[in-house]
């Protein structure tokens, strides 16, 4: 069987995902998808259209003794974790607080608007990066110094700041969309440094798809929708990264 | 305790959906909990990003539970031990069946439209098999047809909505 025609490799992943396969042809797929990007590309795209399904099934909650389990066979490490700062659980419990703050607002089932928990490493372990929007802003001598990534179907901006900018006291950097068309618009607010996320007013595909270029002005205060910016201090490429 | 908050936030959803699977509360368990623990062990090392969390996660499940289901020997003997003893499995009856969920996830998500075009044979295969993980085979002795028309219902239940999916994005 050919495993490079892109309509064969289609087929499968969406047999793989669904879970139509019987165990032996399981069992030879999954050791393509180990060393195929193709197929992994296939098998994620496959997974973001029929995995949400899955958010129809009730809920039922585990025994304590699972946990008690995990909690053993990771040494007691997943009690504690949150001491490690720079840790994984230290990346996501920020994050969490948005999540659990979703789910005070709308309930359980609302509480996995995907992109709201950044849980990198589970995406990365599956050795492919998310489709997403990225941004690299540079200063006037060319020096990145802002990183901005959203997922495609994501409202969830994050940003890291590669270096500190100076803010004049009680100003805001504000971050803006320079559509190739059109006047720019108001994404959000960054930081003078270091890392931090904002909810965009709709989907990165809605927001970005026609905008190639980012900048980040100074402002006395957050803007509201229809403003414009003053001057540009930092701006960059904005790409689609797949 | 931010692990565990993630556990706890997400893993009565995940444990649904292995237990439609599997069907047996114990296994469904064990494939939770070697899921988290699979997932913890791949955390660390990696840089921040946004991705799909909730999507991952189940299918991660998914997957653990799918490869548990299809592990021959066990799922043999458990087929064997059902048809001798008629053992009770661990979902109510009173639980919504596949297509109902399937329904209900449709218009969860908006795509009540494109679950529409999706015709009623084609419907149900897709059912059965995404949420409880049953083979092209199963599917056939399930619904009573033969194998090469639930192979072909498949298919073009999953070309209608990955036609329609892509309209939508």
């Amino acid at each position: 069987m050919n495993y490079n025609k892109p309509e064969l490799i289609d087929k499968l992943a969406a047999e793989y995902v669904l879970g139509t396969m019987s165990a032996r042809v399981r069992r030879r797929f999954q050791k393509i998808l180990r060393t195929s990007l193709a197929t992994q590309r296939a098998v994620q795209d496959w997974e973001q259209r029929l995995t949400p399904l899955a958010r129809a099934v009730p809920a039922v909650k585990p025994r304590a003794a699972t946990w008690d389990a995990i909690e053993r066979r990771t040494g007691g490490a997943a009690r504690t974790a949150e001491k490690s700062s720079g840790s994984f659980l230290g990346l996501i419990k920020p994050a969490l607080g948005v999540a659990f703050g979703v789910l005070a607002t709308l309930g359980v089932v609302r509480l996995f608007p995907d992109a709201v928990i950044p849980i990198d490493k589970i995406v990365q372990s599956r050795s492919t990066l998310p489709e997403s929007y990225v941004g690299l802003l540079t200063d006037a001598n060319n020096n990145p110094v802002v990183l901005a990534s959203s997922t495609r179907h994501g409202k969830t901006m994050s940003i890291k700041m590669l270096r500190k900018v100076d803010v004049p006291a009680g100003k805001v950097l504000q971050l803006w969309a320079i559509p190739a068309e059109g006047a720019a618009f108001p994404l959000g607010v960054v930081p003078a440094e270091g890392k931090s996320t904002f909810q965009m007013a709709d989907t990165s595909e809605k927001l970005l798809s026609k905008v190639p270029r980012l900048g980040v002005s100074i402002e006395d205060a957050p803007v509201q929708t229809g403003a414009q910016p003053s001057t540009y201090v930092l701006t960059g490429n904005c790409v689609k990264l797949w | 305790m931010a692990f565990r908050r993630l556990y706890e936030a997400t893993a009565p959803s995940l444990l649904g959906v292995a237990l439609r699977i599997l069907r047996q509360r114990e296994r469904a368990e064990d494939v939770l909990q070697d899921a988290f623990v699979n997932i913890w062990n791949r955390a660390s090392g990696y840089q921040a990003a946004l991705s799909q969390p909730m999507t991952c996660l189940t299918a991660i499940v998914r997957n653990r539970a799918l490869d548990e289901l299809r592990s021959s020997a066990r799922h043999a003997a458990e087929s064997l031990a059902d048809e001798e003893t008629g053992t009770t499995h661990d979902i109510e009856d009173a639980s919504p069946g596949p297509q109902a969920l399937l329904e209900q996830a449709g218009d969860a998500l908006a795509i009540r439209d494109c679950l529409d075009e999706i015709e009623g044979p084609q419907r149900q295969c897709l059912a059965l098999a995404f949420y409880q993980g049953l083979s092209h085979a199963e599917v056939a002795a399930h619904i009573g047809s033969p194998i090469g028309s639930v192979k072909g219902w498949i298919r073009r239940a999953l070309d209608k909505l990955k036609r329609c999916l892509d309209r939508l994005a």
